[in-house]
């Protein structure tokens, strides 16, 4: 699992690469959140190299959407795969999570 | 193609950071040699990561020596046999119902697994005999 990020003004993208699953979740978890500034308003997660999630991913990251929630920021992701897509339309997460086909997508929101 | 897979279990050994790898390898061999949609690969690691997870981790494992995995792939469609000597856990009666319809922030941490498991396996049977718990199911890619 590997993260890169990226800012433009309130908004920050974060790449996120790699499996996640029961062995690396809590990981995953600091890992994202380490990436995020107090100024951050908008966190895009793109998953487009996210090989694989597991219902610990899935875990994690309603803990870390919900700790954006609570301080009235915004989660969504982008550019998932046709496997994580899956994963993610199975556990209603494309209801609570916004889901954007793109970066760009995203950014405008 | 068909694999089985011994995981002897002890206290010192076969912890979920182990046996996971050992899933994800074998798995990945089969969807290359039985040409796999990307869906059934990943729907199938899932699947054996929640139950490792369960039987690894949940519950008592005190009495836990051995989990037995049979993995028979045709036709892009895997079936899966499980069978340990761990604490009677039933994945189609023993785990309530995840709420899907709750808001971000009413939705409570945990508890998809198993419900993954039930909504991603088809011909799903469950017995419990010699002490053993048999867990038979079949993943197909997303339909």
């Amino acid at each position: 699992m590997k993260f890169s990020h990226e800012r433009s003004g309130d908004t920050l993208v974060v790449n996120a690469s790699g499996r996640v699953d029961g062995s690396n979740a809590s990981d995953f978890l600091d890992s994202l959140q380490g990436t995020f500034d107090p100024g951050d308003q908008r966190i895009i997660l793109n998953l487009s190299s996210l090989e694989y999630i597991s219902s610990a991913g899935l875990r994690v990251l309603l803990m870390a959407a919900q700790n954006l929630d609570k301080q009235e920021k915004s989660l969504s992701v982008c550019s998932m795969t046709e496997a994580v897509g899956d994963v993610f339309r199975i556990s209603g997460f494309d209801q609570i999570i916004d889901v954007f086909p793109s970066v760009e997508d995203a950014k405008q929101g | 193609m068909r694999r089985l897979l011994h995981l002897p279990h002890s206290t010192q050994h076969s912890q979920t950071s182990d046996v996971l790898p050992l899933i994800e390898n074998v798995l990945n061999e089969m969807a290359e040699a039985d040409d796999w949609p990307v869906t059934l690969t990943m729907r199938a690691n899932l699947i054996l990561e929640e139950l490792m997870l369960n039987t690894l981790t949940h519950g008592d494992t005190s009495g836990l020596t051995e989990i037995n995995l049979d993995l028979e792939s045709e036709s892009h469609a895997l079936t899966i046999h499980v069978t340990d000597d761990g604490s009677p856990f039933n994945p189609l009666t023993d785990a309530p119902e995840p709420d899907l319809t709750l808001p971000l922030s009413e939705r409570p941490i945990g508890g998809l697994g198993v419900y993954l498991v039930r909504t991603m396996g088809e011909e799903i049977e469950y017995r419990r005999e010699d002490n053993r718990n048999h867990l038979k199911l079949v993943v197909r890619p997303e339909s």
